[in-house]
């Protein structure tokens, strides 16, 4: 993972941003003592180099798939990069990590109904040439979640 | 907050077009969709309020400096996992909580800059909460995806 610069006016601008994207550069601007341009420009790079997104995040009670689950996956070594974006590709799929451990990628995914988890690690998931083994752990409770830190990708 | 909020298509299709660009205007919203702009800021406040919506700015684990993400399995001993994990989830470095089925009682990710912090949290955090038998790590190496556009939303501060 690369190194980024990023400056006290990114963070404070990132820190705004994250509790409500729909303010206007010129309010922000005006909270933070600097000009609209600087405010447009600032935004404009931090979403260039990819270190911002804007985008919605729902609450669980509008959502249809409100369970969590890790999938680890035993994969085969010299494909995971591969298998990893496979995985990735996968709508039910959310977050997928290339892993040194006891799993080489490890897949979270959100699902309604323990059938629809079933189907996701051992149909899909290990239906993919290269996956030798899955182990899903289903989250009763969480305690902590940050949904605002994310990979920001090209898709 | 009540159980019976509903949204209809028109609010399904409004938080899919901020789910591309949380900062698409109104009246951009509103002509893609065949609204009035009012329509669409009336909607979007309503599920604002209701804290069923946020639009927001996500950052890249990299804006933040985690050069060093790692998911650790944890295993408890003698004592309920639910303490265990309230302890965890206060730590700073500790990125999130689940408690989960398995071999395991607590999933858990950690964020840290570099190995410096990871011996910080190791040492000075880890080592203080009581009831933690093993960890299990798992390093990521790389990240394809790691994006959830479903979370707890927390109510507004009073600002």
């Amino acid at each position: 993972m690369s190194q980024v610069q990023i400056d006290e006016l990114d963070r404070q601008l990132i820190d705004i941003l994250s509790k409500d994207a729909r303010i206007s550069n010129r309010k922000i601007a005006a909270d933070l003592g600097v000009t609209e341009g600087t405010v447009r420009g600032r935004i404009r790079r931090l979403q260039n180099d990819r270190l911002i997104a804007f985008t919605a995040i729902t609450s669980f009670e509008l959502a249809d798939n409100t369970k969590m689950a890790f999938i680890g996956v035993q994969a085969d070594f010299g494909r995971v990069n591969e298998i990893a974006d496979t995985i990735a590709k996968l709508p039910a799929i959310d977050a997928v990590m290339i892993t040194m451990g006891r799993f080489n990628i490890q897949a979270f995914c959100l699902f309604s109904e323990l059938d629809r988890l079933h189907e996701i690690a051992s149909e899909e998931i290990l239906s993919i040439d290269g996956v030798h083994h899955v182990e899903s752990s289903i989250a009763v409770k969480t305690l902590k979640y940050n949904a605002r830190i994310v990979k920001i990708t090209d898709s | 907050m009540n159980g019976n909020f509903e949204i209809d298509d028109i609010d399904v299709s409004i938080i899919a077009e901020l789910r591309e660009d949380g900062r698409a205007s109104n009246q951009q919203i509103a002509s893609k969709l065949g609204l009035t702009a009012a329509t669409v800021s009336a909607r979007i406040k309503r599920m604002e309020d209701a804290d069923k919506l946020r639009v927001v700015a996500v950052s890249d684990f990299s804006a933040h400096g985690y050069n060093l993400l790692i998911q650790v399995a944890v295993e408890v001993d003698g004592r309920a996992s639910s303490e265990v994990a309230a302890d965890l989830a206060k730590l700073p470095e500790v990125f999130a909580v689940h408690q989960v089925t398995g071999r395991y009682d607590i999933d858990m990710l950690i964020a840290v800059r570099d190995y410096d912090e990871l011996k910080h949290v190791m040492l000075e955090r880890l080592a203080g909460i009581r009831g933690i038998r093993s960890m299990l790590p798992a390093i990521a190496t790389a990240i394809p995806k790691y994006k959830f556009d479903v979370a707890p939303i927390e109510a507004r501060d009073a600002s």
